[in-house]
Order: structure tokens, then sequence, then C-alpha cells
């Protein structure tokens, strides 16, 4: 009673020592000095850059997005001539960066897995070299190991008039990697159509083959159910509609193939570098995941009467990717990250066409830059959600 | 007690900020900025044979170096007062409009967007040049009209990279371009068949020649597909400083037109009658006053760098592997039918 | 009971057999190890055709073709035709790839920088040494200043002239520590109050005992290094190995401290404070080094005052420790979610307030478990700092590019770059090793020993 007696008055008009000490007070103090701070930074910021622009003859704003670009792009997926504008070669810059960086994490993926079981591998000498692989490659920078790439690439590679050809629909040389074209006809929209259909079938096919196996204890075999629509069902439309498509076939024209669709070398060169560099973590994250499993899970598994490969399916991997899956993410991430090095070889990704090129002769940094880095911003947030969604899929459930 | 201090530490910080913010906008001429830095910052490329080369001891020479050297006589009386900043092509006027560099020596070519829309001011030329092709012989190739559908391997950031697009837009050639950050890749590219052309300022091309293995199996086309002014850039804004750069380069070139050099410099003007000759090296008149720079600031420069043809000679001559002769080209003096032409020192 | 007493019936284990001869020695080891069937032996073959083919390239290009001795790069083409390295060349370049352009009359004061910090730091590894932490803050915290004042040379400035004396008073008393421990002591704090005579005098005495000799100390640096007159070098001249260390050297340094902060503020409860760290964290995080590196040279000075003229490697270091310290912020975070929910709780318990409850009990325990990625981290800075030579500074890469545009060594480009891979490799994987190493001995908290 009496403490209560002493601490009441003060209640009412408190000290203001004791205001101050209130957490949540100080807290929301704290939290406005932090705001007040940043707001007061940016401002800052904001004046010096106009003032130093204006100062130095500087001309700033998005128009010159619209302005004619006019160099020219050594090789893009979107059509791009020098007459477009800046704001499209922005998006050729784009959908090259998407481009090399999807088909490395593909293949970064597979390589990766490989190399991660090679480590595990009962085999010495497989296991040595593995082991040899991941060092050197996760010890050098990858700077030098692209340039390591792109020169193994040329001095490898014959010159186009001896290329290498396979059943010459496919052609090797130091210009790139040619294969045939396809050329859509009219009614192939259909078959696109199908492929979609196709694609929707099969996932509420699996689901719903879950909800049984789940609800009767019967199982439904969706897997090859699936793959026969999946392929089936186009394939009908195709051929229903008279098989709409065409191919173009590359064929050696004075310097060059023409027609067919073009990999570029530096493009190859920037390929293998991510892949094979980044491979190199995922195996380390892999035999990791692996080796987090305990082996008792093994053998609980056994002895449930599991046979060995639905052990390996159901318990197994299951557990592993727990682990490999979240370094596996970031790894795709630090592929598209690092595909932006590929200005050091020429390929034409979005940090060489626009933040040098661009950048160069236009002499925007400022909307330059940040409009590079909302592009890899939002890439990499979209990946950190998936993640994320991913993770809450799978966490242990604790407590 | 700790918790009102903190209270106080806030409340300095944003004061602290607040004083600060206040910017200060005295613009300094880059003149009194050099001298009371007693150095010159001179903004170079990552090294290229002839024009800035960087030896294995450390030193920075070549044909662009000269004119900072020049100018750095100038201001100096010694030549090499300077703090030579190598940058990447990507971020050579930005370093210069950022105040990073006092002038910018790096085969740059003279253009009209470059000189009006980066804050840039170009002063003269010191070197024209042109854009040509390099093809292996063994091509059979004589012309670069037969280039229709080639590879060709270029730099990035450069007005080579525009000229070549130009180019092949109005012959219709459809060349496709290889652009490289590293002009050692570019080159070794090229010599291992990743392009079957390179283009570059034609005597860029002869440094790309003298890195390969067997240097005999390459030739340069004939076509100058553009013009290429190359010259020392200053910031825009500046009238003194420009002047100053400006004629740096100029007395070199009108001290080879008196037959100066930094050999027999002190005696030309013990003897001369010639009152050009003495109002230029400050024995007469104070021409150097509207410049702000020493009486015997050309004296200096030749004194201690050389006069135009001596620097062709030495970095651009036939006794370098830039190999390119001087007689019959634009850079040659005028009074040998070049276009190398000083205005009067009057 | 006689007849089982008798000889005859007694159990007598024959010696057991030798292991199958195809189960031991070299033809075991062989048999389990590479030919365990078909496929495993197939495996061998091709990985051994493999390692043959490529070793024997190899060797051949770098050591049997080689040429060591030559004046220029032409001369190497003449004697190999290009199917040897031209190690003449590297050979020759050798120092600037570890100095850049510094003066060569002062590359003395780099080798002493980087000997100085290798001294300061020895004592980690002594085993009788106290105070191990106070080891490694000191260095972290004061060896930057000393290093900048050394590297840099000409007029320092009150503030780096201040700094100096004060790295120099805890480098002395670094190692006085380590001969106080040596001579039995405690530490050297103990030594000072008992040589003062205030050894009986309360606690409260004794750290203005040590305050006071630690201003002494201060105060003979600070005349000591005042007699210093060291010729300046600027920053544009640092390059090489040199620069690649101090890059990267700062960048680690400061990374650990800012990404502790920055995942405090993560997880903080504040929603503004956490907001920004999260949006700092992220926004860094998902760009790539090179725009934040190219972000620093063209828009920094756009941000800061028309009078401000900042250096550039100044700049490219605030983007790196930037960068660095949004990644270091993640695995702190990870190493932070990594603990049990009742060591916080058993701290509150304890009455520890928030920042007591970090520093004694979370942190070290997430530290720990944080190891390996933090010198991944480390590792990853180290090799990612060769990006600076795409903006132009003389790293080592720089360095071995422009070596092959020197016109006696044009076009010597391979053999700079398999020597900078080398390099890179011997300082990765010694980290890495020495990580595996430090994982063993002191991560391995957790368990009972």
């Amino acid at each position: 009673m009496a403490v209560l007696e002493k601490g009441s008055p003060r209640r009412e008009s408190r000290s203001f020592g004791e205001w101050v000490n209130d957490e949540r007070v100080r807290s929301v103090f704290y939290q406005i000095l932090v705001a007040v701070a940043v707001i007061f930074v940016a401002h800052y910021l904001f004046t010096n850059t106009t003032e130093n622009l204006k100062a130095r003859g500087m001309s700033s704003g998005f128009d010159f997005l619209g302005s004619t670009a006019g160099f020219s792009i050594a090789w893009t997926v979107l059509p791009y001539n020098p007459d477009d504008n800046y704001f499209h070669v922005y998006l050729v810059g784009i959908v090259n960066t998407l481009t090399v960086s999807l088909v490395a994490i593909v293949c970064m993926t597979l390589l990766g897995f490989i190399v991660g079981v090679m480590r595990l591998s009962k085999n010495w000498l497989i296991a040595q070299i593995a082991a040899w692989y991941v060092e050197i490659l996760r010890n050098t920078p990858l700077l030098l190991q692209i340039l390591f790439w792109f020169l193994a690439v040329f001095s490898l590679l014959p010159r186009p008039r001896d290329s290498m050809s396979l059943i010459d629909l496919f052609f090797l040389n130091n210009r790139g990697f040619y294969m045939p074209a396809p050329v859509p006809g009219d009614g192939f929209d259909l078959t696109m159509i199908a492929i979609l259909v196709a694609i929707v079938a099969t996932y509420a096919l699996a689901v719903w083959a879950r909800k049984r196996h789940f609800a009767t204890g019967q199982r439904f075999p969706a897997f090859w159910t699936g793959l026969g629509i999946l392929f089936g069902l186009p394939l009908l439309v195709f051929l229903v509609t008279g098989a709409p498509l065409t191919f173009d076939y590359p064929s050696l024209q004075g310097f060059n193939f023409v027609g067919g669709v073009t990999v570029p070398p530096a493009f190859c060169a920037l390929l293998l570098a991510l892949v094979i560099y980044h491979s190199a973590y995922l195996a380390e994250s892999v035999r990791a995941g692996i080796l987090s499993v305990s082996h008792g899970q093994t053998e609980a598994a056994y002895s449930l009467g599991l046979r060995p490969g639905m052990t390996l399916r159901l318990v197994i991997v299951p557990q592993a990717m727990r682990a490999v899956v979240p370094p596996m993410i970031s790894n795709w991430m630090n592929v598209v990250k690092n595909s932006s090095l590929a200005i050091a070889i020429g390929y034409p990704d979005l940090v060489a066409v626009f933040m040098q090129t661009s950048l160069n002769q236009s002499g925007h940094a400022i909307e330059i830059v940040a409009m590079v880095m909302l592009f890899y911003m939002s890439v990499s947030l979209s990946i950190s959600l998936a993640l994320n969604y991913y993770n809450k899929l799978v966490q242990l459930k604790e407590r | 007690m700790k918790k009102v201090s903190l209270f106080g530490l806030g409340a300095g910080l944003l004061a602290a900020l607040t004083f600060t913010s206040e910017p200060a906008f005295a613009q300094q001429s880059t003149l009194d900025i050099v001298k009371s830095r007693g150095q010159l910052r001179c903004q170079l490329g990552t090294p290229a044979p002839g024009w800035y080369e960087l030896s294995d001891s450390g030193k920075w020479s070549g044909f662009d170096v000269e004119n900072c050297r020049a100018v750095a006589a100038a201001v100096f009386g010694d030549p090499d007062k300077i703090e030579y900043q190598s940058v990447t092509s990507a971020v050579r006027f930005t370093a210069m409009a950022n105040g990073e560099s006092d002038m910018l020596s790096r085969t740059t070519t003279w253009t009209l967007f470059r000189d009006t829309q980066l804050g840039l001011d170009f002063t003269t030329v010191s070197f024209y040049d042109g854009q040509g092709f390099m093809v292996k012989k063994d091509m059979g190739i004589k012309s670069a009209l037969e280039l229709k559908g080639a590879t060709v391997c270029v730099l990035t950031g450069t007005t080579t990279e525009l000229n070549l697009t130009d180019y092949s837009r109005t012959n219709d050639l459809g060349m496709n371009a290889v652009v490289f950050e590293d002009s050692n890749v570019r080159d070794n590219t090229f010599f291992t068949n990743g392009c079957d052309a390179i283009t570059n300022d034609k005597s860029s091309l002869a440094s790309t020649r003298a890195k390969a293995p067997d240097t005999s199996i390459f030739t340069i086309l004939p076509e100058t597909i553009s013009k290429e002014p190359l010259g020392p850039v200053v910031r825009q804004n500046d009238s003194q400083w420009k002047d100053i750069v400006l004629w740096s380069v100029f007395a070199m070139v009108q001290a080879e037109e008196f037959g100066i050099t930094s050999a027999n410099i002190d005696k030309v003007i013990a003897e001369t009658t010639n009152p050009e000759i003495k109002r230029m090296m400050g024995v007469e008149g104070d021409l150097s006053k509207g410049l702000g720079l020493d009486p015997k600031w050309a004296y200096n420069i030749i004194k201690t760098v050389g006069n135009y043809g001596e620097n062709y000679e030495e970095f651009m001559g036939e006794k370098t592997v830039m190999n390119i002769p001087r007689a019959g080209s634009p850079n040659a003096l005028w009074t040998n039918g070049g276009m190398m032409y000083s205005p009067p020192f009057r | 009971m006689a007849e089982l007493m008798h000889d005859d019936a007694v159990f007598r284990p024959k010696p057991s057999l030798p292991p199958p001869p195809n189960t031991v020695g070299v033809v075991g080891w062989l048999r389990k190890n590479l030919f365990g069937g078909p496929f495993d032996t197939l495996m061998t073959v091709v990985g051994a055709t493999l390692i043959v083919y490529f070793g024997h390239k190899l060797f051949m290009y770098g050591v049997v073709n080689a040429v060591w001795e030559a004046e220029s790069y032409r001369e190497c083409l003449d004697i190999t035709g290009g199917d040897g390295a031209c190690w003449a060349g590297v050979d020759r370049w050798m120092s600037n790839y570890i100095y850049g352009r510094y003066s060569v009359d002062e590359r003395w004061r780099v080798n002493l920088g980087f000997i100085v910090l290798a001294v300061w730091l020895a004592p980690f590894w002594f085993p009788r040494v106290t105070q191990k932490i106070l080891v490694g803050v000191s260095a972290v915290l004061t060896f930057p200043f000393l290093a900048a004042n050394l590297f840099l040379g000409g007029d320092p400035g009150l503030f780096l002239e201040v700094m100096t004396a004060i790295a120099l008073t805890c480098f002395a008393a670094v190692w006085l520590n380590v001969a106080a421990c040596y001579a039995g002591y405690k530490s050297v704090g103990v030594v000072i109050v008992r040589v003062s005579g205030f050894a009986d005098k309360d606690d409260r005495m004794h750290k203005w005992v040590l305050l006071g000799a630690f201003g002494v100390g201060f105060v003979l640096a600070f005349l000591y290094q005042s007699t210093w007159d060291l010729a300046e070098v600027p920053t544009v001249n640092w390059g090489g190995l040199f620069l690649t260390l101090v890059i990267s050297g700062i960048g680690i340094s400061s990374a650990l401290p800012a990404g502790v902060i920055l995942a405090l503020g993560r997880r903080s409860k504040m929603p503004v404070i956490q907001v920004f760290c999260t949006a700092f964290i992220e926004l860094f995080r998902s760009v790539p080094l090179i725009t934040i590196l190219f972000m620093a040279v063209t828009m920094m000075p756009l941000f800061l005052p028309v009078s401000i003229n900042p250096d550039k490697l100044v700049l490219v270091i605030i983007a790196v420790c930037i960068f660095a310290a949004a990644y270091m912020a993640e695995i702190v975070r990870g190493g932070l979610q990594a603990i049990n929910k009742g060591q916080y709780e058993a701290a509150q318990a304890m009455g520890l307030n928030y920042w007591k409850m970090m520093t004694l009990i979370i942190m070290p325990q997430a530290l720990k478990l944080m190891i390996p990625n933090i010198v991944g981290n480390f590792m990853g800075l180290l090799k990612d700092t060769t990006l600076v030579s795409i903006i132009g500074l003389y790293d080592i890469l720089l360095m071995t590019k422009a070596s092959g545009q020197d016109p006696k060594w044009l076009g010597m480009h391979t053999e700079p770059m398999l020597f900078a891979a080398a390099v890179f490799f011997v300082m990765c994987f010694c980290m890495s090793k020495y990580s595996q190493h430090l994982e063993k001995t002191i991560g391995g908290g957790y368990g009972r020993r």
C-alpha cells in the first residue's frame, strides 16, 4: 500500500525523468528522430543535386527516354534498331539480362546438384575432383572467370568457314551458336492456347488427385496422366490445325551465317561462367543439405517399411530441400545480379547498354542509375517474396 | 542522466545538420584551385600505347600526356606537378563535371553534343584522327564496303560505336557490332577471329596491330568513315582556364612553326630578332597577363615539354609502335599542307 | 566338471583369418574408392583422363614452354610463338601488381603498415594472452586511421594525427599486455595499477589510473608521430593488391558493426526504424555491386555540396561498405533467428536490459554460429573488389590489364590474369580453411567438450 501511495500522485503529474524513462515515449521519440533525420538528409541531397546540376549546366528529367538512341546493340531478344528510343533500349537490356539469367539459373541448378552429389560420391577421385572444382571456382573472382571463359571460347572455336555442325541444322563457331528459328504460321495461336489449357488442366488434375489420395488413400497416376495432357493436347491441336509451323534455317552467306536463331559467343561465355561459378556455390549447399538430414531419418523410414526409393523421395529429399532451397534461391538472385558483369566481355545486358552506352551518350546519370536499380530491385524483391512464401510453407512448426 | 544526455546528443546532431545544409556556392576559378593545390589534376584514359603509356616504373607518358605536362609547365613552370587520373571511358565525363579532374586529355572526340550538353568545353584539336577498319589480309578485302554482314569489334561508350552504326546503315552493310569494355579483350577477340574486322580511330588501330603475335597479317582499309578531332577538354564556364589550356597547345604548335625546340630554345631566344618570338617567350610585352600566368609560361612549355613536332615524333612517329606517318596528314603544320595552325601570339 | 577342466574341452578360438587381400592395403583402397563397380570405374577413368589432359596442357603452357627471361613481349612471342607463358613480363611488373603506382621510394610504408597490422593481431594466436577482444576491437577501430596517415602522408590534419596517436598507444598497450601476460600477470592493467601504488584503492580509482596511463601514452605517441615527415602519396597512385586489400579491408572491418546495427534495427519493434533498416538492406542487397559503384562515382558527387570535391577512392570505399553492411546484416539476422527463444527469455528473466541481453547473451552465441557465413561474406567482398577496375580504380585486376598496354609488353594479358587468379585463390583458400578450423575450435560452443 505504501508503495502505491508513493506512486500514485506521480502518475498524475509525471516528472520529466519518469516521462523520459517511459519506454513507449522513448520509442516514439527515437522513431521521430530517425524519420526527421532521414527526411532531412533526403531533402539535403535533393537540394544539393538540383544546385549541382544547375551549376554544371547539365540537364535532368526523364525526357531523354523518348529521344533516339542511335547506337546499335550486338544481340537482342526483342527487336531493336538504332532508331528506337532510350526507353526501348532499357526494355531490350532488361530482356537480354533476364534471358541469360534464366538460362543460367536452369543450367546452374542442374550442374550444382550433380556436383553436390559428386562431392558425396564414394569414388575418391570423383569426390576429390568435385571438391577441387568447388574450391578453385569459389576462390577466384567471377570477373576473372568471365574473362577467362570468353578468351577460351574464342580460342577454341573455329571460324565460320570451318564451323562445327550437327546435321546441317545446328552450327557452332566463334561467332556463336546457330540453330533453326521456328516461324509460326496462321492458326499457331490455337496451339499456344492449347498449351495454356493443358497446363491449367494438369494443375487441376494434380490438386484433385492429391485430395482424393488424402481422403480415400487411393492413388491416382497423376504424373503420367498429366504428362499425357501436357504434351498430347497441344500436339493434337497442332496437328488438327494443319501443323502451322515452319523453320528458318541458318546458312553461311558471306562472312557469317544468316537466318535462324543466333546465340553470340559473349552470351555463351557469360552463361558458361555464371553456370560454373554459381554451381560451385550451389554444390556446397546441396552437400550440406543432404548431410543435414540425420541418418536416423533413413532408419526410421526403413523401420516403417518404406522401400529405399520411397525413403529417398518421401523422407530424405523433402527434408534436404528445406536446407537447400533458401541458399539456392539466393544463388539465383546472385546469378541475376552477377549477369551485370557481362559488361566486361560485351554481352549487351542492361548495365552494358543502359548504364554504360546510354549513360555515356545522354549523360543522365541519376535517372539511368535509378532505373537500373529499380529493375534489379523488383527482380530480387519478387524472388524474395517467393522465398518467404516457400519458407513459410516448409518451416518446422515450432511451439 | 544518461537518457537526458541522449536527448541532447540528438538535438545537437540535428542542429549540426541544419547548419551544414547551407550549400557553399562559391565558384572558384580552376586556375586558383590548381595553384592552391600545387598540382594539376589531369585525366587520362586507361593505358593505351602512344596516347598515355604507363611504364613498369609507374610513370605516365604519351602524346596526350604532353598536353597536361604543357599546362603544368605553363602554370607552375614544372611539367611534373601533375596528379594523373586514369579513368575508364564510361565515367570520364562525370569525373570532369564533378570537378574531380581539372582537364581531360584522352583521345576524346569533339562533338556538338558533348560540347553543349555535358557541362564541358572542348578547347582545340591536338590530333586529327579518323575512324577506319582493320582486317586480316587473307580475307582478301580491299574496301570497307565489302564488309557486308561482317562482325566488327568495337569499344563501348565511344563515338566509334555510333559511327559504325551510321556507316553500316548509310551503306546498307548490315554489320554486327560486338561491343567491348576492355580494349585488351577486344583486340584478342579480333586476333582469334572473333570478329571479321575491328574498327577504331586509325591511330589506335596501329597500336592494336602492334599487339598481335604476327603483325604482318593485318591491313588497315583505306576508308576513313568519320572525323575524329581529338583534343583537351575543360569544364564549362571558366574561360580563363580554357584559354590557358588552349594556348598551351597553341604554344607547342607555334614553336614548331618557328623552329624552336627544347634543345635550341635558349639559343634562339638569345639570337632572335623576331618580335613575335620575343613576345611569346615573355622577353617583350606582357601577353601572359591575360592568362594570369608567369611571363615565361611559353618558354617553360617548350623548354620542358618540347614543341608539337617533337612530341609527335616521340610518341606517334615512325620509331614507335604507333608508326603513324605525319607528312600529308592533317596533323602536319599548315605550312606543310596540314591543319596544325596556331593563331598569332600578339 | 573335471572333464571341463580338461585341456581338450576348453574353447580355443582359431586365429582369425586375414582379411581378403583385395580389401586391405593399396589394392583394397583402390577397389573401395576408385573401382567399386563398372560405373565407378568408368567415372574414375573419365576423371583421370580429364586431369591428365588439362594438367598436361597447363604444365606445357606454364612451365615447359614458358619464357622466364625476356626484354619485351615481342621477344617472348618470337621464342614461343604464343605456345608458352611469358612470365618475364609478369616478373617485371610484379611490384606494380602489388603496390600499383605508389611511389617506389615510399613503398616501405605500405610494407610497414601491413607488418604493424600483423604484429598487432598476432597476440590473437598467443595462448596465454588475455583481453583478446580488446586486441581485435582496438585494431579494427584505430588501425585504419594509423594506416591512412601512414599511406597517405603529407599533412594529415589534426583529426588524423590524434587518431594516429590513439592507435599507436593502443598498439603499445596490446604488446605491453602480451609482455605482462607472459610475465605471469593477469593483464597490463594490473601491472600499471600495482606499479602506480594504487593497488589497494577501489576499482573506480583503478579506472582513473589506467586512463591516466593511457593519457601519458597518448601524449608520448602524439609527440612521436608529429615528428613524422612523410611525402604525400595521393590516392590516385594507390593500386594493385595493396588497393584491393585497402578497399576490402575497410569494407570487412566496417561491415560487421554496421551489419549488426542494421540487423538489430530490422528486428526492432519500432516500426519506423524497422522500415528504414529493412528498406536500406533490401535496396542494397538487391542491386549488383557494379550499379552501387556506378552510383558512387557518378551520382554521389552530385548529392554533395558543390564545394566538396570527394576523393574517388573514398566514394568507392563508402559504396563497398554500404554493400558489405547490407549483406552482413542479413547474415547477422540469420544468426539471431537461430538463437533459441529461451535464451532471450532467460536473459530478460535475469533482468538484463536490451543492450546487455544483446551484447552478453545473444550476440556471442549468434556470432559463433555465423562464422562460416561471415568468412564467406569476407571472401565474397575480397573477390568483388575486382569490380572497382570497371570504374577505373587501379586494383590488381586493372593493374594486370595495364601491364598489357605497356608498349614493351603490348598484348600480354593471359599471364597477368593467371597471376591475379592465383593470388586470389591463395588468399581465399587460406581464409576458408582457417574459417573451417575456427568453426571446429570455437564454433562448437553449443556442444559439450
